[in-house]
């Protein structure tokens, strides 16, 4: 502490110590927090179709195009160290073979942002419920981006899946047991990545009602547009533009 | 002229402390920063906004900077002075292996 360097580099020192310290004991704080994340998952629809995976290819495969209804409250999830949540449906089933292991493929995925987050225009923004739309078409104008409900509550029926789905064999049909199943990745601003709570831990609780009821893919059906819903990513950065651009559809 | 310039330069960036200043900094980086810590999760804690608490912690740091870093006159309070010189015949004994030298 003889000269301003040295105590310069002295105070710079215990300032890192201070920080992770400090950091420290945020994330550890996360775990004082009680979370009963609870939801409700239901098949709405189910359509196997043939498609191609890119425009250009002669390989025919079966797409399974699933709707959903996804009732799910997440609000516990959101405390002050969370950034974001990525949240995401997938649909699992059991492979045909006997050993190996079952198939996990995403088919809805939205990312929900935590208070001190930062806006993005790949944020999930809620869509408005229709026996709502026209008593908030007034407001609707002036605060665009807020979601009908509070943070982590999702409430959404019929949804169109982001992504249709095929397997390695290239054959979905008549495929048996297939679930729906929610699953999370809680992003901190400081500390480990969370998965999806399956079992107690704690003052957390276990997802409550994290699958669907099983069903069964169909025969394939005629060969429709079974049109996926764009996520906010839609976002692309396009060639001689300098703003991105949302594509249509 | 030169040469004045150059020390009051060098004094200036060096800012030399005394021995007891120099506790004295020691004293105040560990209360201010560990204080800032405490203070700044505390605060942060209770509304809720890890932002909040982000910049606490930084305006402390900031502070502390400040209040350690420069030669405060407060940290020049006991200088320590250079013995007297002495002129001739040593007063000091000094041993080396048995033999006076000094």
């Amino acid at each position: 502490m003889h000269s301003a360097l040295v105590r310069i580099q002295n105070v710079f020192g215990f300032f890192t110590t201070v920080a992770f310290s400090v950091a420290a004991v945020i994330a550890l704080s996360t775990f004082i927090h009680p979370q009963n994340p609870s939801s409700s998952i239901a098949l709405n629809n189910v359509q196997v179709v043939n498609g191609r995976p890119h425009y250009y290819s002669y390989k025919k495969e079966e797409y399974a195009h699933i709707k959903f209804d996804l009732d799910a409250d997440l609000s516990s999830l959101f405390n002050w160290n969370t950034k974001q949540v990525f949240l995401y449906l997938k649909a699992v089933y059991p492979s045909t073979k006997r050993g190996e292991p079952q198939s996990e493929a995403v088919i809805w995925d939205a990312i929900l942002p935590g208070a001190a987050a930062p806006w993005n225009q790949n944020h999930y923004i809620h869509p408005t419920p229709k026996t709502q739309s026209k008593l908030k078409s007034s407001k609707k104008s002036k605060d665009k981006a807020a979601s009908p409900y509070p943070r982590g509550i999702i409430k959404i029926s019929n949804q169109r899946p982001k992504y249709q789905i095929t397997d390695i064999t290239g054959k979905l049909q008549n495929r048996t047991d297939v679930r729906l199943e929610l699953g999370w990745n809680v992003q901190p601003w400081v500390g480990a990545l969370l998965w999806t709570n399956s079992h107690d831990f704690g003052t957390w609780k276990a997802l409550e009602g994290g699958q669907s009821e099983p069903f069964d893919f169909p025969v394939k059906g005629k060969k429709t547009d079974l049109r996926t819903a764009k996520g906010k990513e839609g976002h692309r950065l396009m060639a001689g533009e300098e703003q991105p651009v949302r594509k249509s559809g | 002229m030169a040469d004045q310039l150059l020390d009051q330069v060098r004094d200036a960036v060096e800012g030399q402390i005394d021995f007891e200043g120099q506790k004295l900094a020691e004293l105040i980086t560990t209360v201010l920063l560990g204080g800032v810590g405490i203070l700044a999760f505390i605060v942060g804690f209770m509304t809720q906004d890890i932002k909040l608490s982000l910049y606490i912690g930084l305006a402390g740091t900031a502070l502390t900077f400040l209040a350690v870093v420069p030669p405060w006159p407060f940290y020049n309070k006991n200088p320590e002075g250079w013995l007297p010189p002495h002129k001739g015949a040593s007063t000091v004994q000094i041993n080396v292996d048995g033999q006076k030298v000094g």
